[in-house]
């Protein structure tokens, strides 16, 4: 870990405080820190306000009972923070951060079309990966849907090949 | 393809062989853009998903099929993931061997974007020339991996394929013959009225709407920001080699070019030292099958700017989640401001300039906000518009 990471991880712990779940650093140069679902927007404003203003992308990950969100953020093109929390798959939602990184735009609606997360308040929640026709609520990378399923799910209507 | 008929875009995997197609919606007061709407998606694979049900191994043939033109930059980016879970490191010489490949590969994309960029403001001349001299640096590729296109030098754990030493001086005879060139190319850019009328001052990207929207790349280094995960971030033999990130203020599609052309000078020069300075020794470490558990963010910056993968494993010898997002999807928000007030007949070279995996975008449907008509027009349609109307 080099002095700039120390620096980085100071200033997030000074600033989440308790909000900070856990904190785990890889290996140089990435820094994964899980918080609280309800403190995503004050964690992305803290992280804006200390430099993290490029978001690299939004990964989901099925956990089975939740869906992890995890926000890549670069410092500086530089350090990438990995921002991570758990929302429950049942009630899937947490509020957008468009309106902090407007560059998240369609990073949220690939995690909302492929998990079915839904970002409170983006501005266009609409499909963007999956074709019009693709059936509601088969969100294709949950653990549940196996290509098996999927494939008997979406050709339903024998148009199969 | 009547006017004041509403045509609905129909989905569909129009053409597999190429890749990302994008659809845009724009919407147009007289010739003027003001909305723009992407829909993007139409030969989404499930790549994703294939990833969970294979092997490490077989991943890498996947990940090189992620994409045609940057393959290397996937297979680069994946097997560091799985090399950064497994706890080994490449081999020196395999490090220098990827930063080679990764290095002809960007003279390789940059050219033919060149190309590209010029046939779409209708100068084929040079679109025919930069062609024709790309094929320097393909025939480097045949030589050197058998391939003109996957050159599948990757795998977890090193390459798998030296470069041997003979081959050194072919290389080096044909960075020389690419740098006059593009020297050539370069001086043409800036000086050839075809291409200044066309693309100076055109597709305006502010630098701070390029931070905002997290533009990456070229795209991003034309408006001035100066960011390259090469340097910032670096990886494979990138720490060990001395070259320079070019950046360039004008923040339009002439800068686009500009910035492009002078990489490729930068990569001549990075090939170069790598065969000079080139360690001896293996090529690669052998790895086991299964990989713990773990997780990693890997980041390349591929021809078109920063790539990322995550990598979550669970121990056994399938991912358990593996996410892939290429520059070009985090270029999309920024192309759409730049095509904002902007005019119908800069689209196409608008859309070029940020370098998409472009060949496949050919329909766009468009909406006339005073008469509310709304047409769709394949590309070709949409250029014979800009000379019919001599824009």
């Amino acid at each position: 870990m080099t002095e700039a990471e120390n620096e980085i991880l100071e200033k997030v712990k000074e600033t989440l405080k308790e909000e900070i779940v856990e904190i785990k650093i890889p290996r140089k140069r990435r820094i994964f820190v899980k918080i609280r679902r309800k403190a995503l927007k004050q964690a992305v404003k803290s992280l804006k306000e200390l430099g993290f203003k490029h978001i690299s992308t939004i990964t989901g990950v099925d956990l089975g009972e939740n869906i992890e969100l995890i926000y890549h953020f670069a410092y500086k093109g530089a350090v990438e923070l990995s921002l991570r929390l758990d929302v429950p798959k049942n009630k899937p939602d947490v509020p957008t951060i468009t309106d902090i990184i407007p560059g998240a735009i369609l990073y949220e609606r690939e995690v909302h079309d492929l998990f079915g997360v839904t970002f409170e308040g983006h501005p266009q929640m609409a499909r963007l990966i999956l074709p019009e026709k693709w059936p509601e609520g088969i969100y294709p990378l949950r653990k549940e849907y196996t290509l098996e399923n999927l494939k008997k799910l979406i050709f339903e209507d024998g148009e199969e090949e | 393809m009547g006017y004041g008929s509403v045509i609905k875009v129909p989905f569909g995997p129009q053409h597999p062989a190429l890749k990302e197609p994008e659809h845009f919606t724009f919407e147009v007061e007289g010739d003027v853009v003001v909305n723009v709407k992407p829909r993007i998606g139409y030969n989404h694979r499930g790549i994703e998903k294939a990833f969970e049900r294979r092997t490490y191994i077989q991943n890498i043939y996947l990940a090189e099929r992620i994409c045609g033109i940057c393959s290397d930059a996937h297979t680069t980016c994946y097997t560091q993931a799985i090399e950064n879970l497994l706890g080994v490191e490449a081999p020196p010489r395999a490090k220098y061997i990827r930063v080679i490949i990764a290095e002809l590969e960007r003279i390789h994309s940059h050219s033919l974007w060149v190309g590209i960029a010029a046939h779409e403001i209708g100068f084929d001349t040079l679109f025919m020339y930069v062609w024709r001299d790309r094929e320097v640096v393909m025939n480097l590729f045949e030589m050197i991996s058998g391939n003109r296109v996957n050159y599948a030098t990757n795998t977890i754990g090193g390459v798998r394929r030296d470069i041997p030493s003979e081959m050194f001086p072919k290389i080096k005879k044909g960075l020389d013959v690419l740098e006059k060139r593009l020297k050539y190319y370069l001086d043409v850019a800036q000086t050839e009225q075809t291409i200044l009328k066309r693309t100076s001052g055109v597709g305006i990207l502010k630098p701070k709407d390029a931070v905002e929207l997290c533009a990456v790349g070229p795209t991003l280094r034309a408006s001035g920001i100066k960011n390259d995960v090469r340097a910032d971030d670096p990886y494979a033999a990138y720490d060990e080699i001395p070259f320079n990130v070019v950046t360039h203020d004008g923040c339009d599609v002439l800068s686009r070019i500009i910035v492009r052309c002078k990489e490729m000078f930068e990569s001549i020069n990075i090939i170069r030292y790598a065969l000079d300075h080139i360690p001896s020794g293996m090529i690669r470490v052998r790895v086991p099958m299964a990989v713990p558990e773990g997780e990693t963010v890997s980041r390349v910056e591929a021809p078109r700017g920063e790539l990322i993968h995550y990598a979550k494993s669970n121990g056994t010898m399938q991912p358990e989640r593996y996410k892939v997002r290429s520059p070009t999807l985090g270029n999309i928000p920024a192309l759409c401001k730049m095509l904002l007030g902007g005019r119908v007949a800069d689209i196409p070279i608008v859309l070029a300039g940020i370098d998409p995996c472009f060949a496949c975008m050919d329909r766009m449907a468009f909406v006339d906000l005073k008469t509310n008509k709304k047409w769709v027009w394949t590309m070709d349609e949409l250029k014979e518009h800009v000379r019919r109307n001599n824009l």
